[in-house]
């Protein structure tokens, strides 16, 4: 501009006056100051002065136009599971904000920090039902960990800075932030200041556990005859994956994993005896019964894990390390509780506990794991008839990557599935939806994972039916160029549900079969390459091929239609109860 | 059934009373009086919540799901031993020409009950005390035409020495169940 333009001596008065900006200026401010350099969004009317200030920060902040708020919250928590960081969306009022609800739930029950950024009405109009008005504040005060309503542009540095402070601490979970246009728009009434929250009044996590509580745990360990390690999520949530394995490994405790645990120790450690639950491994679930002391580390006794809960490991005394206090005594009543993150805590442990191998007690393991691998495991990978099985498809891309992946799986038979045959070998591997088991979860939430883990190899498996949940974010990954590989395991069924009915609805299977669309042909139509492996002698190519090829890929295989997940251990029964056929 | 009372300080903030509500309905536990206020601490709320449960197991939970929301800052539970609380009621009793007239002696020697506003044909008395003792007091007062009756929610105290609001920034969430 020229000089004469501007009659005021523009460098003069700025000086005196300081330059004030805007709440939407303020709120990208503020999110450069937490570090956030990834947004998965969705604009609209009411978050516009937002997207209007992105459009001055697309240098520092990426921006990603998912095609549903859906995929943009299933997005953040993907990758927030695989970065560590704390994943963000953005969204507009009413529906954009509302079709976030799902990932949020989702987010809170899987401890996944996610901060939400969504547009609300002017504050002149909060309460009117003025249009594209929701409250959007009732409807995720239950299913966020915190929420705030934004109605002054000044309120913006210390409510973000609050918000990330929140997701992200303790144990993590989602975060809502509500701005109305009118502070979107406002200029704020002081210059922009920025201090990230280190702590609030009301708000103190415990992370150093009391040492009464360890001296108590370590006697219990120590004294220990047959002890037995459950890992759960919170042991990746507070990277202590190296703590567990020297604490198993100085006692010599065997590991078992919940779903979201797996790959915290690799499964090919001596000590790791498999996984826990509904359909997890025989032996791993047994022997609960058999234990007199259970160590569990950042799990919540999840109703998919206990069974019956008024008849599980009564036998047992229980060590439970864990970082929110009310998870202490919730389900399974604690002897040792132990209040705290779980690296502290381990570390704390280790030098307590003694040396030990438990040598017979482990062995005992084994032999339900010999009647496992030659009941199931083993037929499943070597079926020469019928369709392909899911096993052998998991089993062959567990071999080609390595068990190097990152996996992200849906909902159903093929994230049992995958869960089970996916030979982990690195941490933080497994992103799938867990406590809520919401459908439509992998492919925004692989997308998002591969974002934020741009040097690994990111895989989706998904099931039919969960694909054309969220299958408009094929999408979003092909506009994003993003190398996100994808398997549709397709039985042509909802599988899981059919397969309850097949055991326990005598097989009346009641809406569950389903007619898909050619997905090679969607994929191509948003320009993503694939393929179709119908036959057991191209499944070994078709993963070559998937594997090698540069960008994103999809490969369906058409797997055996009324193939069921086992172990399994019926809703309601015990885990000893658990079924192999 | 026990009654516990549940005392949660907080943050002032809108919206949270809803949160803390949720938490009562989706454990199903239904609340018997509730009553609000702010505290000798600018900015500190006190909540007052009577509920009646059998198991002290669950209250116990209650209280931690409770303390976990964000703005909470301490939660307590109590049983009626442990504290000292009352209510306060207000009846509002017809006094039309030629009715019974008012044993205001009785209601003031014996039910420690007070006549605090005089209209023309009604009079509103006030009671504080358990809900037993309003009871009591209402059951003495049918003898009248009662126009209007309301009772408030509970208040409380812990019978510890110090405010247990001196507590709160080391507040622990477990120990004082
Ligand atoms: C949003 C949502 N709706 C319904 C369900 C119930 N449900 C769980 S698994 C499943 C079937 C999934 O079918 P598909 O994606 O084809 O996978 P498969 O089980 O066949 O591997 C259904 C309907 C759910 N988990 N989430």
């Amino acid at each position: 501009m020229e000089a004469i333009a501007s009659p005021i001596t523009d460098t003069q008065e700025s000086i005196q006056t300081p330059v004030l900006i805007n709440g939407s200026q303020a709120l990208m401010k503020a999110l450069i100051a937490e570090g956030v350099d990834t947004i998965f969004g969705y604009p609209g009317g009411a978050i516009m002065p937002v997207y209007d200030a992105l459009y001055d920060y697309q240098e520092q902040i990426n921006h990603i136009l998912v095609r549903h708020e859906q995929g943009a919250s299933h997005a953040a928590e993907g990758y927030a599971r695989v970065s560590g960081r704390v994943g963000v969306c953005l969204a507009t009022s009413g529906p954009g904000a509302t079709n976030l609800v799902t990932g949020i739930a989702d987010a809170l029950i899987d401890s996944t920090p996610i901060v939400c950024l969504v547009g609300q009405v002017a504050k002149r109009l909060l309460g009117t039902d003025a249009f594209q008005e929701a409250d959007i504040m009732g409807v995720t005060m239950p299913i966020t960990k915190w929420n705030y309503q934004i109605t002054s542009a000044d309120e913006v540095p210390e409510i973000i800075s609050k918000a990330f402070y929140i997701a992200k601490s303790g144990r993590p979970g989602p975060v809502l932030i509500d701005i109305t246009k009118s502070a979107q728009l406002e200029l704020m009434t002081q210059p922009f200041e920025y201090e990230c929250c280190q702590s609030l009044v009301s708000y103190r996590p415990r992370l150093t556990p009391k040492k009464e509580q360890i001296e108590a745990a370590a006697k219990l360990i120590n004294n220990a005859k047959r002890p037995y390690i459950f890992a759960g999520h919170g042991v990746q949530i507070a990277h202590a994956e190296q703590e567990l394995i020297a604490f198993a490994e100085k006692t010599g405790i065997p590991v078992a994993t919940t779903l979201l645990g797996q790959s915290t120790i690799s499964t090919d450690h001596p000590l790791y005896v498999g996984w826990l639950g509904m359909h997890g491994n025989y032996g791993a679930n047994v022997m609960t019964d058999e234990a007199d002391v259970i160590i569990a580390i950042g799990m919540r006794f999840d109703d998919r894990v206990t069974g019956d809960a008024s008849r599980y490991i009564k036998q047992a005394k229980i060590v439970h390390i864990e970082i929110d206090p009310s998870e202490i005594d919730k389900i399974i009543r604690a002897d040792a509780p132990v209040v705290g993150d779980a690296k502290e805590a381990l570390q704390a442990l280790l030098p307590l506990v003694y040396a030990n191998d438990h040598t017979v007690w482990r062995n005992e393991f084994r032999k339900f794991d010999t009647i496992e691998h030659d009941t199931i495991t083993l037929p499943a990978l070597t079926n020469p008839e019928g369709k392909i099985r899911m096993a052998e498809v998991i089993d062959t891309l567990s071999q080609k990557t390595k068990g190097e992946a990152i996996l992200v799986t849906d909902v159903g038979q093929h994230q049992m599935m995958a869960s089970r045959y996916y030979q982990f070998r690195r941490p933080n591997s497994l992103v799938t939806s867990g406590g809520m088991g919401t459908m439509g979860f992998a492919l925004p939430a692989a997308f998002g994972a591969q974002v934020g883990a741009p040097d690994r190899d990111v895989v989706a498996i998904i099931g039919d039916g969960c694909f054309q949940m969220t299958i408009q974010e094929l999408g979003t990954i092909v506009q994003n160029k993003q190398p996100v590989k994808i398997i549709i395991l397709n039985n042509n069924f909802l599988g899981m549900v059919r397969q309850w009915q097949q055991l326990f609805h005598e097989r009346r299977y009641s809406f569950v079969e389903l007619q898909n669309p050619d997905f090679i042909t969607i994929a191509k139509g948003f320009g993503m390459d694939g393929m179709t492996c119908d036959g057991r002698e191209n499944l070994s190519g078709a993963l070559d091929t998937m594997l090698a090829h540069e960008g994103p890929f999809l490969l369906e295989v058409i797997v055996e239609k009324e193939e069921n997940v086992f172990p399994m251990v019926p809703a309601g029964a015990t885990v000893s109860q658990i079924r192999l056929s | 059934m026990i009654t516990y009372t549940i005392c949660i300080f907080t943050q002032n903030t809108i919206g949270l009373l809803n949160r803390i509500t949720i938490i009562f309905t989706r454990r199903r536990l239904n609340i018997e009086s509730l009553t609000v206020s702010e505290t000798e601490r600018k900015g500190v709320s006190r909540f007052t919540i009577v509920i009646k449960s059998e198991s002290r197991e669950e209250v116990e939970k209650l209280v931690r799901q409770i303390r976990k929301i964000v703005e909470v800052m301490a939660v307590f539970g109590y049983l009626n031993d442990e504290i000292v609380f009352n209510e306060i009621a207000l009846f509002k009793i017809a006094t039309p020409l030629g009715a019974k007239s008012l044993d205001v002696e009785t209601i003031n020697k014996q039910y420690k009950a007070w006549v605090v506003y005089w209209g023309l044909d009604y009079v509103v008395i006030e009671k504080t005390g358990s809900e037993d003792d309003i009871f009591g007091f209402f059951e003495y007062l049918k003898q009248y035409e009662i126009l209007e009756f309301v009772r408030s929610g509970r208040v409380a105290v812990g019978k510890t020495e110090k405010g247990l609001v001196e507590y709160l920034p080391e507040a622990e969430w477990a120990y004082y169940l």
